[in-house]
């Protein structure tokens, strides 16, 4: 290390089931060096300070979703977090809000993950298509409508952002809807009827108060707080037209 | 122990693992699939691939082209057999993404677009914008949930592979949120768990890139083909080593060195051109690219950073609008990462660790050397990159053996029965006190960076872009010493909830065995190949000894012991790999001869 | 599973965590304010039904200082209430493309905010007519 080294204090909420009944605050000392993340700062008190701090991180450019979590109150991806906009103040970690913590930083995910399954998040062909007849055709334009909603990586920076959510663990959230809505626009897909049922039910969109601070932390501009209140009027024109439709809305 | 009893169990829930399970699952649903991955499927590595995955596409196109575009890519080292099968069936496989819902770019007239990219004669590149591995990972991994047979395992590391009457039955895996362990039972196993390019310092790649799959297989007799070709890519972000897609290079950004100089000229890639132009300049091959670097490097002309020797991918001229449509990822990047923004600046470059050609050795239709053992992916070798992998093969790769492998192994498990519970389950048992014994046995002083550091600096210094005897023989030297080293670690975590640092633990003995076979058959390859370049007196390609594959068997706790195998040629001989104007000159004294005679 | 003892963290005092928060419940609680005035409004309305001198009885209450004080603070409540209102009012839109191009939230915002000074003004000064 250099000589003048420059010290950061990060502070973290540390979690272990087997020997602790609730987390409890450590602070360690990591080397500053200018261009370093969060995430490295983590992986160097694991290296060489403390091996029994677990996290999960995987791809280091914010396209894997894995290492979400709190930084200084704030859903944050670690590894597009940067110390140099902390230091030389301190630095708090924990694990993102609203997720039960299984461990120091890793929160339940599978519990998003079954909700995000059970929601039909595939193509639903309008048409079918043999292969050789090749590729269904989508104009440039068709496929800008939903190319922003697809673009989620599932870090469930939004849910830690939304404190229905955080009230509400059945709460659908603004993160799936946008997903939900990037099938439903999708040129190609025919199945929004299929998967209107979770999105009218109050747990469904109706659960969300437009409080707007999932689309501000989302770390890839999706806007999720668009597509879950967009689905409002979804909601509500699906709910007088049922008696129109051959009553499969309500499915 | 829990015992879940699968008909096909798939390690690895990345493009190629989830392509071969929703295959699998298709092909007989009444089959019974265990999808494991040490993380959620969405985790995996495929996510962050950028530039495209290729498909013979063009009425001007043809499957020829792409054959011989591969197979002088790979600098003859491919299985040219296999490379057919592989460029018929690309393009069915794209569509069949499409049809999935994967959101290709596309043309104003609605059909795909295809793109530019190293080494091939013509556009044939299908992409989605610059995210292409994610968009087709999130598709994969979206389909996959139809299928009620895929059951998934996530968050379970495998530690090792059931072996019995000669077969392979089944894997032991790490439930990673309990510390307990899981004996899954299958007639067929299919490793897809990717590369490992964490065995180097500087890389493009995830912390989860740590070939397991091939230590596994490695371990139990089946050998490691063609592991000293390591890609180095031409364009990564110095520090980190993230990837700047070669896409930049396709949309027409231009490689300078410090006088602004487009200096891939310097070394037959030229004449250089303001538009890209196939197969030359930028859009030469990765090998060639990394090695000019070096080159540049050596004569003092690459530009001084704080993290090193960079050059400058200048994409300036290529304007906002079109940098915004096809770039994003990129543009987002540079300026979260480097606070650059390359609408105005250009980007600091430099080569680093991305791909590994070699891996698991794999025929034609993804099955290894033992019965009941399939890979495919980058962990695996079929034999279609040879000695150096053309970008955009790999995601076509993931899905055209995905599919390949998920069919045999579902044929196979249809074909057996599991032999021998019992015995099965005692191997599970003697699996599960090694594992333990991980972090058990953890009394002693050496820290897991500690290894791992020393290693990826060695790997680097002994299997750079250029290599010589004595650096490789030092790696093997200090390889060795690591191993000796790893048996007295010193592990902080005796817990079993979520303890990542006995999973690091673990994953280390796996990099440690790959990279001695990496350094080994480097060192045993006297000749420079494709991406394995040698400057100690064997800077020639030697068709008449090494006209063949390495292969890496493992001795235990020794050293791997090198054999060589025969490169199975069809209809292209070995030739000269040109490029650039070069290239084109050959290519046209090629098709003179093949007009002149029969080919 | 017992071995797993999963923490879930308490959501007390949730809305004083962050500023964007406390800057949701302020917005929210302007609508007890918009509620209250609308009450006072309503009041009007029914003592104009009741005469002229009940309803100048009302406009005489308005005048007192409490009242003045009062309907500053309301005022300043609906003014960051519009704001709010607009400012969120995007993410309830359907995604619109106009000549090929999407409509961005900012215009949204900007189009409410202006409609809503124009309308302000245009019904003060026909107030103001009215009462000279």
């Amino acid at each position: 290390m250099a000589d003048t080294e420059k010290i950061i204090e990060i502070e973290v909420l540390r979690y272990r089931p087997e020997q602790d009944k609730e987390p409890v605050l450590q602070t360690y000392k990591v080397p500053f060096i200018e261009d370093t993340s969060v995430l490295q700062g983590l992986q160097y008190i694991k290296d060489y300070l403390d091996g029994t701090l677990s996290f999960r991180w995987s791809c280091r450019m914010a396209i894997c979703g894995s290492c979400g979590m709190m930084i200084d109150g704030k859903p944050k991806l670690s590894c597009k977090t940067f110390l140099r906009d902390y230091y030389p103040g301190k630095l708090r970690i924990e694990a993102l809000a609203h997720f039960p913590v299984e461990r120091d930083l890793m929160v339940t995910v599978k519990d998003y993950v079954k909700r995000l399954e059970g929601l039909k998040p595939y193509l639903i062909p309008k048409e079918a298509r043999t292969l050789e007849a090749g590729e269904y055709l989508q104009t440039p334009q068709q496929r800008d409508r939903y190319m922003q909603f697809s673009a989620c990586i599932n870090c469930m920076l939004c849910y830690a952002a939304c404190p229905q959510y955080g009230m509400n663990l059945k709460f659908i959230g603004s993160g799936h809807m946008a997903i939900l809505d990037r099938y439903n626009a999708d040129s190609r897909d025919g199945g929004r009827d299929e998967r209107m049922g979770p999105v009218n039910e109050e747990d469904g969109v109706w659960g969300c108060t437009a409080i707007g601070y999932c689309s501000v932390v989302c770390p890839k501009q999706v806007d999720p707080a668009h597509a879950i209140n967009m689905y409002k009027i979804e909601s509500t024109m699906d709910y007088f037209t049922r008696f129109v439709t051959s009553g499969e809305a309500d499915k | 122990m829990e015992v879940y009893k699968a008909d096909v169990a798939i390690v690895g829930a990345g493009g190629a693992g989830l392509r071969a399970a929703i295959a699998a699952a298709e092909t007989d649903p009444a089959l019974k699939i265990a999808l494991i991955s040490k993380v959620y499927p969405m985790r995996s590595h495929t996510v962050a691939a950028e530039g495209g995955a290729a498909a013979v596409t063009r009425a001007d196109d043809s499957l020829d082209y792409h054959f011989d575009d591969t197979v002088h890519g790979g600098d003859w080292l491919c299985e040219q057999d296999v490379v057919e099968y592989f460029v018929a069936h690309a393009h069915e496989e794209v569509v069949q993404m499409e049809h999935w819902g994967c959101p290709w770019s596309r043309k104003e007239d609605g059909h795909a677009n295809v793109r530019a990219f190293g080494g091939m004669k013509i556009e044939r590149t299908w992409f989605a914008a610059d995210k292409t591995g994610f968009h087709m990972l999130h598709t994969l991994f979206q389909t996959s949930i139809k299928y009620p047979s895929i059951k998934r395992f996530d968050e379970y590391f495998c530690t090792d592979l059931m072996v019995e009457d000669g077969r392979c039955q089944g894997v032991l895996a790490i439930q990673l949120a309990t510390g307990e362990f899981t004996l899954i039972q299958a007639k067929a196993v299919i490793i897809a768990t990717g590369g490992a390019g964490r065995v180097f310092r500087e890389n493009t790649n995830g912390g989860i890139v740590t070939g397991d799959g091939m230590a596994l297989a490695y371990r139990h007799g089946v050998p490691l083909r063609d592991m000293e070709f390591m890609q180095y890519h031409p364009t990564c972000m110095p520090f980190t080593g993230l990837l700047f897609t070669e896409a930049c290079r396709g949309e027409g950004g231009f490689l300078v060195n410090k006088d602004g100089y487009r200096y891939l000229q310097d070394y037959g890639l030229g004449p250089p051109e303001p538009s890209p132009r196939n197969k030359a300049m930028e859009l030469g091959p990765r090998d060639r690219l990394s090695q000019a670097f070096w080159h540049e490097k050596k004569k003092g002309r690459t530009i001084e950073g704080p993290h090193g020797a960079f050059v400058n991918l200048d994409l300036r001229h290529l304007g906002a609008a079109k940098l915004h449509e096809r770039l994003p990822l990129i543009c987002e990047l540079a300026e979260e990462f480097l606070g650059v923004d390359p609408v105005h600046t250009p980007i600091p470059v430099l080569p680093a660790v991305h791909y590994t050609m070699g891996g698991i050795l794999a025929d034609g239709k993804t099955a290894s050397s033992l019965p009941g053992l399939y890979s495919v992916g980058e962990c695996s070798s079929v034999g279609i990159h040879g000695a150096n992998r053309l970008g955009s093969n790999s995601l076509t790769e993931l899905i055209v053996f995905g599919k390949v492998a998920g069919v045999e192994a579902a044929k196979f498990a249809k074909s057996v029965a599991i032999s021998n519970p019992a015995a099965i389950e005692k191997q599970a048992e003697a699996a599960r006190l090694r594992a333990l014994r991980v972090v058990t046995q953890s009394g002693g002083k050496e820290r897991l960076a500690v290894l791992r550091t020393e290693m990826a600096k060695s790997m680097e210094d002994g299997c750079g872009i250029y290599r010589l005897q004595a650096d490789m023989q030092a790696t093997c030297d200090k390889l060795r010493e690591l191993r000796e080293r790893y048996k007295n670690l010193k592990i902080d975590d005796h817990s079993k909830v979520y303890n990542t640092e006995w999973l690091l633990g673990i994953e280390l003995g796996y990099l440690l065995e790959v990279a001695e076979t990496i350094v080994h058959s480097g060192l045993n390859r006297k000749e420079s190949r494709g991406s394995h370049q040698r400057l100690d007196g064997y800077e020639q390609r030697d068709d008449v000894n090494f006209l063949k594959h390495s292969l890496a068997y493992s001795t235990g706790d020794g050293a791997p012991r090198i054999e060589l195998q025969d490169v199975k040629i069809t209809r292209s001989k070995p030739g000269t790999r040109a490029y650039g104007a070069a290239g084109e000159k050959a290519a046209a004294e090629e098709r003179e001869r093949e007009g002149a005679g029969n080919g | 599973m017992s071995i797993r003892q999963p923490y879930v963290r308490s959501m007390d005092g949730w809305w004083k965590r962050n500023a964007y928060y406390i800057r949701y419940m302020a917005r929210e609680i302007t609508a007890v304010f918009v509620a209250a005035y609308a009450l006072v409004l309503l009041d009007g309305v029914v003592r104009l039904g009741q005469g002229e001198a009940a309803f100048n009885g009302w406009l005489q209450a308005l005048k007192t200082p409490l009242s003045l004080a009062f309907h500053l603070v309301v005022l300043a409540t609906f003014v960051y209430h519009t704001w709010s209102w607009f400012s969120i009012m995007p993410i309830t839109m359907p995604i619109m493309f106009v000549g090929g191009k999407r409509v961005q939230p900012g215009t949204i915002t900007g189009t409410g905010l202006v409609a809503a000074v124009i309308t302000c003004v245009a019904v003060f000064f026909v107030v103001e007519g009215i009462s000279s």
